[in-house]
């Protein structure tokens, strides 16, 4: 299923400037039904290193994952639902949209 | 040299392994760019950056050469670069002052040590670059192996910009993922005509896959980019362009091409790639001013971004002399320069008046009336100005960030076969080393012998030919010596006392330092813990000159001691009798005393092995390497040949060449890099020291 995808929540500082670190899937009806979101971190804790990611528009829900993540740092999520990792955020579009 | 938009302009270095064809590369460019008419050959010795005798002779590139080409209404200034890690220095000097290179990969080998070496030392400088995968009409040459030896060996992010049609015999052109059209050589006219068709249909699906990877990586630099392509489902070629070139500068990936220079295909696009994605002078952040004592570097340091009316300032990278005296190659960052005008060399903080100035063309030149930013041209009349040293305008007087030299491994005793050419011969040696910071010169104390310390035995070997043929001055040289050094393995504290009070003005001095070791590669620390003017500050300096001088000449074998730090923590002093002289020659005695008693060892330099050899010689080869204590790193098959890499000791290596040849009938090759210092077994300590007694 294809959607209309524009930039979502603030941007990420990358080697290459700022850019958006979350892309929204939305429908016809233009309700965001898909993201990608780019992993924050490495983040130090107490327990080890770990990337961070908010699955909700709060940041309630936070998924943490050990370094380094095997398929990239951008994850396609619907529903607060991880549906695939890409390491370019054009991919984990593909992926997003593949899982609808 | 005036009018370019600084836009218009692109600095670039030529870098590789040896043998990868960088010359012949260049020497196409020279070609299609409208400079040379007729294209030089390295196995013909006629190419235009190898204008040494030396160069032509042994068919390898010796010292960096700069030429200037015009493509696409772009001046490109291009500096070619040597592969042999012996003249390294070349190939770090300029990439400190270039704004982009193009590495060239081997396409049977793919990355090979000095491709690696030459890849750190460019992001030690973030220079921005592009990869050419070259050589595909070798047979054994495969574009996709080489590819993934860039992942491998240099973990990069490597993007295709095109793949090739064909291989070996049936290369004939490349698809260019960018524009999606099949670029065809027709042969004749030494490779200046090619036409573009349709992607051939057996390689559409693999063009189209490769195409989408591009646009995933490019765009994910390149926000506009991205929404470009949700609403249209593609992007332009021009969007496609500026993200591919944002990538490029920034690091993000490397973006990689193909071709066969020798065969005269692929370089033409190679050149639009120079000019659509590496960077211009203003494209980049600018040159770093060097932090003053005590700073921290980092992003906050003051960078001078290329302006031509702001203060002149410009880097002296190279320094060559000629029957026309001495020429100075200079990078300019900002500014514009007359001939005529004074400039201040603020790294040595003097005045110097710039006499002539040259766009070089290898080794010719053409005078210039004045240089701008983005320039790089070559001074003549400076008097004191060393590689690596800062000129600037005296309104802005700023001191940019300082090259770093490699430091020698090999020494060899030279004296003249004459009396009479014992001065001509240190004038010689001394222009020498002033073009080559990787050059040492000292004589010793001794023996009375000049010691001259460099790379490797083909450094050496090539400057003594240098003294010979330009200088006029026949020599005796010694056997090569390995540039060993000196350590300590513990801590000790010594305490002396210097003391001549025996009637007349007399001599006092007591120091109290505690020698202690670090970790390789620190270099000499010093620390003042002195409390209460135990010794006053006055004679601080000279403990630190006296530990200075005392440390050139290790105590077991009389090589220069490193890595390790003394803290001077106490001392006595006489109101009448202390001197600096006096603490001066209390802190050598107190350092000869003191590192006898901190366990002191031998280092020896280890080198990084890689010799390529038939499958049938592996066992002699690894046999060999093991006699010359070798540590065996690993073995990888490629096609019908065998890489093994060890780490050797320097010792073991001397002639290793011919032994080699020998053993393999001449078809195993091998090349060296210094990697580390390590402690020399005992036996071997006893027979270094034996030797120096």
């Amino acid at each position: 299923m294809r959607l209309r995808w524009v930039r979502g929540r603030d941007s990420i500082m990358t080697k290459a400037g700022e850019h958006a670190r979350e892309w929204l899937g939305l429908d016809d009806a233009g309700n965001p039904i898909a993201r990608v979101i780019h992993l924050d971190g490495p983040m130090e804790t107490e327990r080890g290193t770990f990337r961070a990611v908010a699955l909700d528009r709060d940041a309630k829900l936070i998924r943490l994952l050990p370094l380094p993540p095997a398929d990239g740092d951008w994850l396609a999520v619907i529903g607060g639902r991880v549906v695939g990792r890409a390491a370019a955020p054009l991919a984990a579009v593909r992926r997003a949209e593949a899982a609808l | 040299m005036a009018g370019n938009p600084l836009d218009l302009i692109r600095n670039i270095g030529i870098t590789a392994h040896i043998d990868a064809g960088k010359t012949t590369t260049t020497e196409r460019i020279l070609h299609y760019t409208g400079v040379s008419h007729k294209i030089g050959e390295v196995h013909d010795g006629n190419t235009t950056t190898d204008y040494m005798d030396q160069e032509r002779e042994r068919g390898i590139t010796i010292t960096s050469a700069a030429v200037t080409c015009e493509w696409k209404d772009h001046r490109i200034n291009i500096i070619d670069t040597p592969g042999h890690i012996d003249f390294n220095i070349e190939v770090n000097r300029s990439l400190r002052v270039l704004d982009g290179a193009i590495f060239i990969i081997e396409g049977v080998a793919g990355v090979q040590p000095q491709s690696e070496t030459n890849w750190r030392l460019a992001d030690r400088y973030n220079v921005p670059r592009i990869i050419f995968i070259n050589k595909l009409d070798r047979t054994g040459a495969d574009f996709y192996r080489a590819f993934a030896t860039l992942k491998e060996k240099l973990d990069i992010i490597a993007l295709p910009l095109q793949l090739p049609i064909g291989i070996e015999d049936s290369f004939i052109g490349v698809v260019d993922l960018v524009e999606m059209k099949a670029i065809i050589w027709e042969g004749g006219d030494l490779g200046a005509k090619f036409h573009d068709e349709p992607i051939p249909e057996a390689m559409m699906e693999q063009a189209k896959e490769h195409r989408q990877i591009l646009l995933d990586t490019a765009l994910s630099v390149d926000d506009a980019g991205m929404e470009e392509y949700f609403e249209k489902g593609d992007v332009s070629v021009e969007t496609l362009k500026r993200a591919i070139k944002t990538g490029t500068i920034t690091g993000a990936f490397r973006p990689v091409l193909c071709g066969t220079a020798f065969k005269n295909k692929g370089v033409q696009p190679l050149l639009d790639a120079v000019l659509d994605y590496l960077p211009s002078p203003v494209d980049v952040p600018g040159i770093k001013v060097a932090v003053e004592e005590g700073e921290e570097e980092g992003d906050h340091q003051r960078r001078i971004k290329a302006d031509v009316n702001a203060p002149f300032s410009g880097l002296a990278f190279k320094i060559i002399n000629d029957k026309y005296g001495t020429l100075t190659f200079v990078r300019v960052y900002s500014g514009t320069l007359k001939s005529g005008d004074s400039v201040m060399n603020t790294t040595k903080d003097h005045k110097e008046r710039i006499g002539r100035m040259f766009q070089m063309h290898a080794d010719k030149r053409a005078e210039i009336k004045e240089v701008h930013a983005g320039d790089i041209a070559a001074f003549v009349g400076l008097k004191d100005t060393s590689t690596g040293d800062t000129l600037a305008s005296p309104e802005d007087p700023v001191v940019l960030e300082r090259m770093a030299f490699p430091v020698p491994v090999i020494d060899i005793s030279v004296e003249p076969k004459t009396k009479e050419a014992v001065e001509k011969m240190t004038l010689a040696l001394q222009k020498l080393a002033g073009e080559d910071p990787s050059l040492r010169l000292k004589t010793d104390q001794e023996t009375g012998q000049t010691i001259l310390s460099g790379m490797g035995e083909l450094h050496l070997e090539i400057i003594i030919d240098r003294l010979r043929r330009e200088y006029g001055v026949d020599a005796n040289i010694g056997a090569p010596q390995v540039a060993y050094r000196e350590t300590i393995s513990r801590a000790h504290t010594e305490t002396y006392t210097h003391k001549k009070q025996s009637g007349g003005s007399g001599q006092y001095a007591e120091v109290k330092i505690v020698f202690e070791p670090l970790e390789r590669n620190s270099g000499v620390l010093f620390e003042n813990k002195v409390v209460g003017g135990a010794v006053p500050k006055e004679y601080i300096p000279a403990v630190e000159k006296g530990i200075k001088v005392q440390a050139d000449t290790g105590v077991l074998a009389g090589f220069p001691t490193v890595d390790f730090k003394y803290t001077l923590v106490d001392g006595k002093y006489h109101d009448v009798d202390s001197s600096a002289l006096a603490f001066e020659i209390a802190a050598k005695a107190c350092f000869r005393e003191g590192m006898k008693k901190a366990s002191p060892i031998i280092l020896e330099p280890i080198m990084d092995v890689e010799v390529t050899t038939p499958q049938d010689h592996v066992g002699d080869v690894v046999g060999d390497l093991n006699r010359r204590r070798g540590m065996i790193q690993n073995q990888e098959s490629s096609g019908s040949t065998i890489i093994v890499r060890a780490q050797v000791p320097l010792k073991e290596m001397f002639g290793y060449i011919s032994n080699l040849r020998s053993q393999t009938k001449g078809r195993a090759s091998f090349t060296m890099q210094f990697h580390h210092y390590d402690p020399v077994p005992r036996n071997i300590a006893d027979e270094i020291m034996a030797k120096s007694a």
